[in-house]
């Protein structure tokens, strides 16, 4: 790491301080932005002082989850780990993570860094960083408006991974398609997790589904059975592709939601491939506390509050799915459209909101509470509508919140007093 | 009064990529609350013609690329051949987003060649070139066909990047308040021919303008009696 580096890290670091020292905001990203500006390949020689390298970890859903656990694993350990704060998952985000770890001298203590990175900026990002090892968990539709579509994310994604070099381990869900099929433009060795779990599989289709064509030949997939939107066990019958075996297909999950149970098995396989004993892993998730909004708990006034993040239609079926099952009975469900959660509400048709039973009581707010209200009209249920979120948040009952990311660090905010940690 | 009608989604597997299913099942709900039994008849690659031959309304959405060019190929082949002959007899259709495009005559993308259309609509659209920006957002409107409908406000979210321009055998469906619309520059959005309609506003169209909706509904079911509309329009009102 040059001076120049290092003199830059004292200095965005001074910046950051005095800027939180006088309350003006903890600079998740913009120290990193400061030090991109004046030095652009700074991440990399920041990255080249970690002893152990770098992971990251990428997909619409999860990998805020799945990146806790890695970095839980680690610590357990005794590893120092470097991780980016939820949300700041560009590389500004990233580059402010190592400032934040750096001591005085501008030297990194940290012995290797967890990223959580955003779907679409993962091939920029890989220009500047070379991980040891790269999770990819799973490709939905989401904020259209910002992402693009699926196809197009797989195949910059195809393009980014085929630059890396033999020395980068990539673990990938054999359960997705799309994701899988990036095994087979890799030059590193490839891992494969996914669930072998049949009792699973859904009896109907959900509606939000994304690849169910082949990645290679496009013909119509096979599933033998689906656990959810297009994940599942499938099969080409037209050019023969078949879903990889995983070699982690089992593991009990720290967290309920069968999407937590991909996650959970996407940072064992992790482990496993820099030889983390099973026991030891066993060890360090009996404890795991969930990230932020996450199947987070809030007490207020003696009634329980679970807020569940819920962004886009895979995710916001399966949060349904998950609380359902826990016995929900009653739903908050808080709809904004601000930048964070993508400007476009169209997404809400394709949840299959048809699934609550009648007897469970829906309360919807939000931004878009209209919206969401006649998106409930329509499932043939009746939903209270309340635009004002303190009102709504005033339970008298257990309540499961679902809500998209800025309503979740809203509801935070009135419960909790803070939007993040 | 009819009593019951079919509904035919094309490619509910294909093109179907945000919310378009919002629009099928506002045409179900708006059928069932007034006693009507509405059938969804998915009509995709493997579908028999006269299973579509045997509609009363279309609905055609949106499709990612590699989608529609599964779609398309079948589209141009099979079905558009049954879905214009079912227009040009006064079939009432519903075309949102890329399927909007593909009923027109071709879609000139800014590189390489023409990809042709279905010609249902005297339409086209062509891609200014990689520097020109998507047109993305919210988006409200005046109707201004069919006359029944003339000055309704019609809220929704456009995505595209191609820019239609409508030829002398359409009508445009509104006047844009606030966006867009087909090209940003003429300030229309959407088109009408005979029962057949085109927009922009892609994926749920009808939940928030169900005036459209019913107006698709009554060209089979004839004169329909009204519904207690309060939360659309309260839906419809946030969006303007």
């Amino acid at each position: 790491m040059a001076w120049i580096d290092r003199l830059i890290v004292i200095f965005t670091k001074f910046v950051s301080w005095m800027s939180t020292s006088f309350g003006l905001g903890a600079g998740e990203t913009w120290p990193g932005e400061i030090a991109l500006a004046l030095r652009p390949n700074i991440a990399r020689a920041l990255a080249s002082k970690l002893a152990d390298g770098v992971i990251l970890i990428a997909g619409t859903n999860g990998k805020t989850t799945t990146s806790l656990m890695v970095k839980t694993i680690l610590e357990d350990i005794g590893e120092s780990v470097v991780h980016n704060a939820t949300g700041a998952n560009l590389l500004n985000g990233v580059v402010s993570s190592f400032i934040r770890n750096s001591d005085w001298l501008g030297r990194i203590t940290a012995d290797v860094g967890v990223f959580e990175i955003d779907e679409n900026s993962l091939p920029v990002f890989l220009r500047f960083i070379t991980p040891k090892r790269i999770i990819l968990l799973n490709l939905f539709r989401d904020q259209l408006d910002r992402y693009g579509e699926v196809d197009v994310i797989v195949e910059k994604w195809q393009n980014a991974l085929a630059t890396l070099p033999k020395s980068t381990t990539v673990i990938l869900t054999s359960d997705d398609p799309g994701v899988a099929s990036l095994g087979t433009s890799v030059k590193g060795a490839v891992i494969y997790f996914g669930l072998n779990d049949t009792p699973k599989f859904l009896k109907v289709h959900e509606h939000a589904t994304d690849s169910t064509f082949c990645p290679h030949c496009g013909n119509r997939l096979t599933y033998e059975g689906v656990y959810f939107s297009h994940i599942g066990v499938w099969k080409c019958t037209k050019c023969g592709y078949t879903r990889p075996k995983p070699a982690v297909s089992a593991w009990p999950s720290p967290l309920p939601g069968l999407y937590n149970r991909y996650n959970t098995l996407a940072a064992v396989a992790l482990a496993r491939s820099i030889d983390i004993p099973d026991h030891e892993i066993k060890k360090a998730l009996r404890n795991f506390a969930p990230a932020f909004g996450r199947q987070e708990e809030v007490m207020v006034r003696g009634k329980m509050i679970k807020l569940f993040l819920s962004k886009n239609p895979a995710g916001f079926n399966m949060s349904l799915r998950t609380v359902l099952e826990m016995g929900a009975k009653e739903l908050l469900l808080v709809l904004n459209d601000r930048i964070p959660d993508g400007r476009d509400v169209s997404w809400i048709w394709d949840v299959d909101f048809e699934m609550i039973p009648k007897n469970v009581r829906i309360t919807v707010s939000g931004d878009r509470v209209y919206d969401m209200e006649l998106r409930i009209k329509y499932a043939g249920l009746q939903a209270q509508g309340e635009p004002d979120l303190r009102h709504a948040l005033a339970v008298k009952r257990d309540t499961y919140v679902l809500a998209t990311y800025s309503a979740m660090l809203e509801a935070r905010k009135i419960l909790k007093g803070r939007k993040i940690l | 009064m009819k009593n019951r009608t079919k509904i035919a989604w094309l490619y509910p597997d294909l093109m179907s990529t945000y919310g378009d299913r919002g629009n099928v099942i506002v045409l179900r709900k708006r059928c069932e609350w007034r006693g009507i039994k509405a059938e969804i008849v998915p009509v995709t690659l493997e579908t028999r013609l006269s299973t579509l031959e045997n509609c009363d309304i279309i609905f055609m959405g949106g499709a990612q690329d590699r989608q529609q060019k599964l779609a398309s190929a079948d589209f141009l082949k099979h079905k558009g051949p049954i879905v214009r002959k079912m227009v040009e007899h006064g079939t009432p259709a519903l075309f949102v987003c890329a399927a909007y495009q593909f009923v027109g005559h071709f879609y000139k993308p800014y590189r390489g060649d023409k990809i042709p259309g279905a010609g249902i609509f005297d339409l086209y659209t062509e891609h200014p070139g990689d520097q020109a920006k998507r047109l993305i957002g919210n988006v409200v409107a005046e109707i201004v066909n069919p006359h029944e409908l003339q000055g309704t406000i019609m809220v929704g979210f456009e995505n595209h990047g191609g820019r239609t321009h409508l030829g002398p055998k359409m009508l445009p469906l509104a006047r844009v308040i606030k966006g867009f619309g087909n090209n940003g520059e003429d300030g229309f959005e959407g088109a009408i021919y005979k029962n057949a309609i085109g927009s922009y506003f892609h994926g749920p169209l009808l939940p928030k303008n169900p005036a459209i909706a019913d107006w698709l509904l009554e060209k089979v079911l004839g004169s329909l009696k009204p519904l207690d509309d309060t939360l659309e329009h309260q839906a419809n009102q946030a969006a303007r």
